[in-house]
Parts: structure tokens; C-alpha cells; sequence
């Protein structure tokens, strides 16, 4: 009988199917409520960051979305929007600001700076692609990208997390969430 | 000009005008480099402000200091060029005499890698402090290690 009991192949009971689909019901909740209210940090360093007032103002309106441009400090955001080039010395700050959100936090991608280096590529001071020190969620291509296009990125953001499939470095490995 | 022949009998031998320069924008070449000091102090009795320290990089032996003044009354301007030797750039600070060349000379000094003897904080002022090479010189290359160059401690 011993050796049955500790056979890792064994059926989980039925107290362990209930808490499995509760802890499940109860994570999918808390994603519904996170995809609704994502508070951005307005990381704007560059010519993106001029896109991004439009983004807020009336005409194409963030806060429908429930993107709310509240305070701007990392300790309320669970959004970070990075916009413009990254500077060598600028990416510590950035990381700084990034390590300073509460979990669970988002990162969005805007301008092709962002994304691949764009035009400063070849340079000696700037991060080609600022995927190289953080996990990112969405892109948003363009140089600079339109007003419309953050919406678009924040509604797919908002589908990303309700399916759970949110990038994060776990003990310095990239993995999918698993929460 | 008038101040010019005046900086000019003060200095004899070491400051000698470059041809091709207008009535209003005037250049002196120096050419003792331990007399920058005492020039730059004599030109302050004419000139407002330094507006402006470039270096030029003459590849295989020369750094060439441009140190541009500028006067508010007589919107003259005076350039004051200076040849260093490469290996061994050092040169006197004037940042006691102009305050705006504090900034200037750190930046010289960050991009070009030239020291200025004096100057209270010299240390980089536009790349990060751990950041390898000059990268204004001739010589300088840009090659992978430097574009993949972070400074952080990432581990994936």
C-alpha cells in the first residue's frame, strides 16, 4: 500500500480538483479586474512621448479603456509605457522604474526605437531594443506611431492578460506566467 | 581691432593670428599650451563668456582645443585655438576664470579623453561612468561588444 501511495502518478482527489478550479476561478477574476484599470507610467523620453498626449486627450480617449494617467509614479502603475530612445546611461533608470512597479506589471513597446534600435541602431550610446533588459508585452511599430495605435496596443494587452499569456522574468529565465 | 593687439603685445611670440579670420570672429593660435591660463586671463578683461569648447581629433599626433569667447557689448568673437600633443593630452583648466567652462571641459573630457589640470570635478558628464573608451577619437570603433555594451548585471 505504501508504494501506491507514493506513486506521483496518482489521481488528484476531489478536495484538490475544488481547489484547483477555485484557485483558477479566482486568478481569472483578478485578471478581468487588472485588464480593466491599467495605470500607465509615461516613460517618455523622445519624440514618441509627443504621441502619447494625444493618446490621453479627447479625441482618441484612454480612459474608456480604463487607462487612467494618474500620478505617473512606479508605485501606482502597472503599465509602463516606454517611449523614445534608450540611452546607455537611461537604462538603468528605466530597469530602476521597472523594479519599482508592483507585480504584476505590463510593458509596452512604442517606436521603433523601442523595438529594434531604429534610427540610432549602430550607435555607441543607445539600446538597440529595449528588449534586451526588460520583458516586453506588446509593440506598437511606427517612428513615430499614431494616437490610435496605443489604444490598439492596450486593448491587446487587455486580451493578453485575460488569456494569461503575460512575458515575465521568473528568477532570471523568461517563461509565461503561470499564475 | 584693438583688443586683439592689446592681448597680442601682451603675449609676444606665443599669439600669432590665423589668416582667413573676419573683423568680428578673429582666431589666435597659441602655441604654448602652459600659457592658456594666463591668456585666458587677459582675454576676460574683453569677453563676457566662453561660449564654446571643441576639440578636433588630427589623427596621428594632434588634438586641436578651440576655445570660442564672446562678448555681450560688441558681440565680438575670439577663438583661442590650442594644438595638444595626442599620447599625452593634459592641458591647464580655466574653469576658476569662466564659470560655463566647467561643463565644457567635462565633456571634452568624456568624449575625447583630453585632462584638464585643476578643474575641481572632472569625471564623465554625458556617457556612464563605467563606460569603456573615448568615443569622439579617430580610432575609436564601434564594434559589437560596444553596441551590446549594458553595464547591467542581467543574467538570461
Amino acid at each position: 500500500m505504501e508504494e501506491i501511495k507514493n506513486n506521483e502518478f496518482s489521481y488528484p482527489g476531489l478536495g484538490e480538483i475544488i481547489f484547483m478550479k477555485t484557485e483558477k476561478f479566482i486568478e481569472d477574476v483578478l485578471n478581468w479586474g487588472r485588464s480593466r484599470s491599467l495605470w500607465p507610467l509615461t516613460f517618455g523620453t523622445k519624440c514618441c512621448a509627443m504621441e502619447m498626449i494625444p493618446f490621453g486627450a479627447t479625441k482618441v480617449d484612454a480612459d474608456r479603456t480604463g487607462t487612467l494617467f494618474v500620478g505617473d509614479s512606479p508605485r501606482q502603475a502597472d503599465l509602463i509605457l516606454c517611449s523614445g530612445t534608450i540611452s546607455k546611461k537611461m537604462a538603468r533608470r528605466l530597469l530602476n522604474a521597472y523594479e519599482q512597479m508592483p507585480s504584476p506589471k505590463y510593458v509596452i513597446a512604442v517606436g521603433a526605437c523601442n523595438i529594434s534600435g531604429g534610427l540610432f541602431h549602430d550607435s555607441y550610446n543607445s539600446i538597440a531594443g529595449i528588449d534586451r533588459i526588460m520583458p516586453v508585452d506588446v509593440y506598437i511599430p511606427g517612428c513615430p506611431p499614431r494616437p490610435e495605435m496605443f489604444l490598439d496596443a492596450v486593448l491587446i494587452l487587455r486580451k493578453l492578460i485575460k488569456e494569461n499569456k503575460i512575458k515575465r522574468y521568473e528568477n532570471g529565465v523568461l517563461g509565461r506566467d503561470k499564475s | 581691432m584693438e583688443f586683439l593687439d592689446e592681448i597680442k603685445a601682451k603675449f609676444p611670440n606665443v599669439l600669432e593670428s590665423v589668416d582667413g579670420s573676419n573683423e568680428n570672429e578673429s582666431v589666435l593660435l597659441l602655441k604654448d599650451k602652459t600659457k592658456i591660463k594666463r591668456v585666458c586671463k587677459e582675454v576676460k578683461n574683453h569677453f563676457d563668456i566662453l561660449f564654446m569648447l571643441m576639440a578636433v581629433d588630427k589623427p596621428p599626433k594632434i588634438f586641436e582645443l578651440n576655445y570660442v569667447f564672446s562678448s555681450y557689448k560688441t558681440q565680438n568673437i575670439l577663438t583661442i585655438r590650442v594644438n595638444i600633443e595626442r599620447d599625452k593630452a593634459v592641458i591647464d583648466s580655466i574653469s576658476s576664470l569662466f564659470e560655463s567652462a566647467d561643463w565644457e571641459e567635462r565633456e571634452t573630457y568624456d568624449l575625447f579623453g583630453v585632462e584638464f589640470i585643476g578643474h575641481k570635478n572632472l569625471k564623465r558628464i554625458l556617457l556612464p561612468e563605467d563606460w569603456p573608451g573615448r568615443p569622439l577619437r579617430k580610432d575609436f570603433e564601434v564594434t559589437d561588444e560596444v553596441r551590446n555594451w549594458t553595464g547591467l548585471d542581467l543574467k538570461f
